[in-house]
């Protein structure tokens, strides 16, 4: 990720900030480190709770009282940030929504805010929309949005999340809803691994080409589904994805439907949309719709089969808007975990993990993030420390299609 | 060069409609065996489903989901919007030269449409839903979908070409009613609904006005519009993205359609010694077409294979490497170059020019044509963006179900015109016609 969020702390912002603050009964130089710190928590670099530490006494040493008691200065405030505002001890969004207002005077920020919102009043109304997407963890917008932060660094190979997947929505071998590449690449010794389920992109090419609207992402969470009832299997989504992750239901399924509940089946709104695909139709990771729509029991909302599975915590599910939610977390804390020696290396920045979405520059704005290295052009994926067939998985699946016919046979005996 | 056809007697012209040959029967029996394979292999697929194919998932499985019938697919709409749009000039022109094999290009239309829509019918893993699924989303997905843009232009095309065949039908019918046999008299019937003489001015009229259509629209949505546009929208494959697939599509289109109508056209001429009726320089005008519109396909060609293999980015110079590195592209080009080469040579040394010559080359240029949309289709899903699949990319050999359908859609285009044969004159009444009653000289 990068720190495109971020205002620009430049030149001219600072010397704008040094004479706001030079205007007030604040001590210039702490009003300046608090609005970079500010910032840094506004970009979610920075806990709400590092930031009060590390403040707390400078402000009662200079003003017998710290400004920053925010659910104070929110009861002040007309209102409208509290309404914001879920969470009490959010600091984040106070700020953040204290820099972006206009209508709010400089003085009465000043008397509110303190110093670090004197200083960062410099860019309110700036048009920077602070929020989300700008922030370091992929929130954007209200409203629920399933997706997956997923650590590489923690992945070691295993297949579990694969097994898991396969068994959960029954289907037929090779279709590997959920994938898992061991890869070689250059200037990197050991193995690296890559998950890879569908992405569910917000800007997925495989709706909008779906003749039939087959292939949907939902209104209410974002999960991008395929309609078993109406999909003509012209495979053009296959086609279109980036990514690879389509299975078609090229004969007869493994496991027969009378195997499978309707509950696994039709989604809150009535629609077949979850486990294996009828033949005929197109199939793909569905991130366990029937689990976010209950089915399973709510303890199992917010979960999917993959990450039950995964002993190593690399996969971590949950709402992407909502700063609480699993990965966000995950990304919070194992950034915060990871060392980081600014005081010896002052240029570096605040956390040193690597993120990325996968194919970023094809324009699909994925809803899975990754943790850990990007294969470069050169990586070649190679065999992993367990083989799909250890665990009883098919890893290419034209195997399985070559059988032609035969493998239908055999399909319905299994 | 003008010809004059306007000798030949209206006998001559019906001739296929009173006689039965030999060769007639023979062909026939080879159409309906055709199909008859076709028919054997598909009920396969119909009772086990897709996997019969050696179409596969890429990714992880390596495969092709698309492969032979959606290169077929594209194949069969280049030879009818090719075979529409040199109808159309023809018209629009006023090139008279042409209009012996006018009809027969739209008849080609009409066939190879039909072919095309078998291709779609097969090529899906749910035909049941074809109609159910379809109809009620169209209103929603049309403005998205580009695979319901072609559905929806190709039926716009469709209906098109069938009205502008109906309309000049029906006043060579009316004048030569005397003439064809009294056992198909309800077809006609229907034919004629509704006709009297006073209509021809306006039919005339209006079928200049439909042939202005399809000029201006083939570029713009048909053959260079919404079939490239299949591909060329796509985010995934590195080969097929790019402004050039609309031209090279095009090109591609009319190469296979001047070639369809030198055979169907030589093919009568034979059967029924329509020496007058379609003479010889009907082919050397027509061989001039083929050798043009080749070198324009060849040149798009080799725009395509320089621009990917220069400085290219990694993916689409990996995919343009593979291309050249494939024997059967340079068979497909190579067989494209020799017609044209021979059309060149037949302009400097008219007397190189023999008909069943250009039937021969113009068959390999079909093959070419075919050879090179199934290529494009199967390679560019193989070297997509995202390269680390260990398994893409895999192999493709189409199967022989999937083969069966293409001598099937062939047997279905002979079987089609040998049974319009027997019904309506392949040839207008217009092309034997002195004085044409105004109209198209436009
Ligand atoms: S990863 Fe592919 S299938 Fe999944 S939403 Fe994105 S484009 Fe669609
Ligand atoms: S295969 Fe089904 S879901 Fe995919 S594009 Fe075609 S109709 Fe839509």
């Amino acid at each position: 990720m990068d720190d495109e969020g971020r205002l620009p702390f430049d030149d001219q912002s600072e010397t704008e900030m040094r004479r706001v603050l030079s205007e007030t009964e604040y001590d210039t130089d702490l009003g300046l480190e608090m609005a970079r710190d500010a910032q840094r928590v506004v970009a979610g670099e920075l806990s709400d709770a590092e930031f009060y530490a590390r403040y707390h006494e400078d402000m009662l040493e200079e003003f017998g009282q710290d400004a920053r008691e925010l659910p104070e200065l929110r009861d002040d405030l007309d209102g409208e940030v509290v309404s914001e505002t879920s969470d009490a001890t959010s600091v984040r969004e106070s700020l953040a929504a204290l820099a972006d207002r206009e209508d709010v005077s400089r003085r009465e920020l000043l008397a509110k805010g303190g110093a670090a919102a004197a200083a960062l009043s410099v860019f309110a109304g700036a048009g920077s929309g602070s929020g989300g997407e700008h922030g370091d963890t992929p929130t954007d917008g209200d409203g629920t949005r399933w997706g997956m932060v997923i650590n590489l660094n923690n992945c070691d190979g295993c297949l579990a999340c694969v097994s898991a997947c396969s068994q959960e929505h029954g289907l037929s071998r090779g279709a590997n809803w959920m994938y898992v590449f061991t890869y070689e690449d250059r200037n990197q010794d050991d193995e690296n691994f890559l998950v890879r389920p569908c992405q569910h992109c917000t800007d997925s090419p495989c709706t909008k080409v779906c003749p039939v609207g087959a292939r949907h992402t939902r209104d209410e969470d974002g999960l991008v589904l395929t309609d078993y009832d109406i999909c003509i299997g012209c495979r053009y989504c296959e086609v279109s994805c980036p990514y690879g992750v389509n299975y078609f239901q090229w004969g007869e399924p493994d496991v027969p439907d009378a195997e499978i509940p309707n509950e696994h089946q039709l989604d809150d709104r009535g629609k077949w949309v979850g486990s294996r695909p009828p033949e005929g139709v197109m199939g793909k990771c569905t991130f366990c719709v029937d689990r976010q729509d209950g089915q399973m029991g709510e303890e199992r909302v917010g979960t999917t089969a993959c990450e039950e599975a995964c002993a190593m915590d690399a996969i971590h599910f949950g709402d992407l808007n909502d700063e609480e939610s699993a990965p966000n977390q995950h990304l919070h804390e194992y950034r915060g975990e990871q060392e980081n020696d600014r005081s010896s290396f002052p240029d570096r920045t605040e956390h040193t993990v690597s993120t990325f979405n996968l194919l970023e520059e094809r324009g699909t704005s994925p809803n899975v993030h990754y943790i850990g290295n990007e294969p470069s052009p050169h990586a070649e994926q190679v065999e992993g420390p367990v083989s799909y067939e250890d665990v009883g998985l098919v890893d290419d699946r034209s195997e399985v299609l070559d059988d032609g016919a035969a493998a239908n046979e055999e399909g319905e005996e299994a | 060069m003008s010809v004059d056809t306007t000798d030949v007697s209206r006998e001559t012209l019906v001739r296929p409609i009173g006689t039965l040959s030999k060769q007639y029967l023979l062909a026939l029996v080879a159409a309906l065996g055709a199909i008859g394979v076709w028919v054997f292999f598909y009920l396969q697929q119909l009772q086990h489903g897709l996997i019969v194919t050696n179409l596969a998932d890429w990714g992880s499985g390596g495969g092709v989901p698309w492969g032979l019938y959606i290169g077929a697919f594209i194949w069969w709409v280049g030879i009818a919007h090719g075979g529409i749009i040199l109808s159309a000039a023809v018209r629009l022109l006023g090139m008279d030269r042409y209009q012996p094999v006018a009809r027969m290009a739209e008849l080609l239309t009409i066939a190879a449409l039909t072919c095309a829509g078998v291709f779609i019918l097969i090529h899906v893993g749910r035909p049941d839903r074809l109609v159910t699924s379809v109809l009620p989303a169209w209103p929603t997905r049309v403005q998205w979908s580009p695979l319901m843009w072609d559905v929806t232009v190709i039926t716009a095309y469709f209906v098109l070409t069938a009205t502008y065949l109906a309309l000049t039908i029906r006043y060579d019918i009316h004048r030569l009613r005397d003439r064809l046999p009294d056992q198909l008299e309800p077809v006609y019937a229907v034919l004629m609904v509704g006709y009297s003489e006073r209509e021809d001015a306006i039919v005339e009229r209006m079928v200049w006005w439909i042939a202005f259509a399809i000029i201006i629209m083939a570029p713009l949505l048909l053959h260079g519009g919404v079939i490239p546009w299949l591909f060329a929208l796509l985010p995934s494959m590195a080969g097929w993205a790019g402004g050039v697939q609309g031209p090279s599509f095009l090109s591609i289109a009319l190469t296979s359609a001047v070639s369809g109508i030198i055979i169907v056209a030589a093919s009568f001429r034979r059967a029924y010694g329509w020496e007058e009726l379609v003479p010889v320089e009907v082919f050397r005008g027509l061989a001039k077409w083929l050798g043009f519109f080749g070198l324009i396909f060849l040149w798009l060609q080799l725009q395509q294979v320089i621009t990917g293999i220069f400085a290219a980015p990694t993916t689409l110079q990996h995919a343009t490497e593979v291309k050249i590195a494939t024997p059967v592209y340079w068979v497909a080009i190579g067989l494209v170059l020799a017609a044209m080469l021979y059309v060149f040579a037949c302009s400097l040394r008219p007397s190189l020019f023999s008909i069943p010559v250009l039937v021969a080359l113009s068959f390999g240029v079909l093959v070419g044509t075919l050879v090179e949309k199934v290529l494009f289709v199967v390679e560019g899903l193989q070297h997509a963006h995202f390269q680390l699949y260990d398994g893409v990319p895999g192999v493709y050999v189409p199967s022989p179900v999937e083969l069966s359908a293409l001598l099937g859609t062939v047997g279905i285009v002979v079987l089609f015109f040998l049974v319009v044969a027997k019904v309506i004159p392949v040839v207008e009444l217009h092309a034997i016609e002195a004085a044409h009653e105004g109209g198209d000289d436009a």
